[in-house]
């Protein structure tokens, strides 16, 4: 189509000229045809962002006295602060609490969160692999276990807060939030207050040891 | 005595329906792609393990880090609804209706309504030099639900499921299948470093517009076993 063949020459001197091709190169054509198509086909598989989902509870009402925040007895409260520093205690806060400090690794939060979640983690487990031997099409089963798991994160008795100084980045507490995604923390709350001046005391205090 | 003629041939390789291939790849994909205006800051989300992906319509908000607000909202006519509502509740003053109608294809807007008339009126190239102090925002109690911020989340609250409505009965009237996962949905881009407290607060302000479900947008990060 386009090329067009050359006439076979008839040997005659004269008419040289004639001969000259009057083909297309379609080299550049091609090179930019897939040229585009690389840009396309990168550009609309890779701009697909990741969400991750965080839930707020409605706001307290501040002027009733009769609503009160929840307090936290058998819970781990982590504390963000400043330069990516991060500690937490158990339990509720007085002058004995134990501030521990620890940090975003695998070692640091992760481990302590694992061991803390240790019950649910291993209950969904458990119900994962039940899942993976039931049968495809057995919606009883799958129906049972996927009611078994929420139950199960609802009676969880691990309740997480965390709570961050002025100084502590979006990047803090989306690092935390992951970690309670990846070990399986049913209950935690991001909360709005700063730290509280004896919480600063006690980092103050480890700090200073 | 004639001379022997070899007969000659080109090696000529027919590309037509290579390229024929690569320009209908080429067209499907520039048909497939939709192009994203450009973005008045870059920012770098942190990243997170997570593989849940952005829901198809969401009303944006990008926070930098000096904690400067940007709202989008990926919903043209949504976005020009929002902003009718919005001129009249801050009585701005008024905007051609070609004006109005390219503003849904403007990108992230960080203004205040009122400066919004006249970032309309310069030019596409214009547009990307103007230097935007984000849409203002309260902390104060007694002032949160007077804020632009707030408007903008309530407003678009409820439009969100006023096009929801009207995509629903598009459908049934149509006798067509309803996708009802296609709810304009909340989202949040953040610099990894921006101060978690400008966010707390942006996320304050939206609270008190009845919004309680983020989609907080990161980059990927591979699974931990």
């Amino acid at each position: 189509m386009a090329q067009i063949q050359e006439s076979g020459g008839q040997g005659n001197g004269k008419k040289r000229a004639k001969k000259q091709s009057t083909q297309v190169d379609m080299t550049p054509l091609v090179d930019l045809a897939f040229l585009l198509l690389t840009f396309f086909v990168l550009t609309s598989t890779f701009s697909k962002p990741k969400v991750l989902r965080m839930i707020f509870p409605e706001k307290l009402e501040k002027d009733n006295p009769n609503v009160k925040p929840p307090e936290v007895k058998n819970g781990l409260t982590i504390l963000l602060t400043e330069n990516d520093q991060i500690y937490y205690y158990n339990g509720a806060l007085n002058k004995e609490t134990e501030m521990i400090r620890t940090d975003y690794t695998k070692k640091g939060l992760r481990s302590i969160l694992v061991e803390r979640n240790a019950p649910l983690i291993d209950k969904l487990k458990k119900l994962q692999i039940e899942l993976g031997k039931a049968n495809e099409n057995d919606t009883a089963t799958k129906n049972r276990v996927e009611r078994e798991a929420k139950e199960a994160q609802i009676a969880s008795k691990l309740v997480v807060l965390v709570k961050h100084s002025k100084d502590a980045t979006y990047e803090n507490v989306i690092d935390v939030v992951d970690e309670f995604l990846i070990t399986q923390v049913a209950k935690y709350f991001v909360v709005d207050e700063g730290l509280d001046p004896m919480e600063e005391e006690l980092i103050k205090n480890l700090e200073n040891e | 005595m004639p001379k022997v003629k070899m007969p000659r041939s080109t090696p000529a390789l027919d590309m037509t329906p290579m390229v024929d291939l690569a320009f209908l790849l080429v067209t499907f994909f520039m048909l497939t792609s939709s192009f994203r205006a450009p973005e008045p800051v870059i920012l770098d989300p942190p990243s997170s393990t997570t593989e849940v992906q952005i829901p198809k319509q969401v009303f944006l908000i990008m926070i930098d880090k000096e904690g400067r607000a940007f709202v989008e909202i990926t919903n043209p006519v949504v976005k020009t609804t929002v902003l009718k509502q919005m001129m009249k509740e801050f009585k701005s003053p008024g905007m051609t209706a070609e004006d109005i109608k390219q503003f849904g294809g403007v990108g992230p807007v960080g203004l205040r309504v009122a400066e919004i008339p006249q970032f309309m009126e310069l030019e596409s190239t214009e547009r990307t030099s103007y230097e935007m102090r984000g849409v203002p925002y309260d902390t104060a109690a007694a002032k949160i639900k007077n804020c632009e911020l707030y408007y903008w989340a309530y407003f678009t609250k409820i439009e969100a499921h006023n096009d929801y409505k009207r995509r629903e009965e598009e459908a049934r009237l149509r006798n067509m299948e309803f996708d009802k996962s296609n709810y304009i949905q909340f989202a949040i881009k953040a610099a990894s470093d921006a101060k978690y407290d400008r966010i707390q607060d942006i996320i304050n302000v939206l609270r008190e517009a009845k919004v309680k479900e983020f989609q907080m947008i990161t980059g990927l990060e591979s699974a931990p076993e």
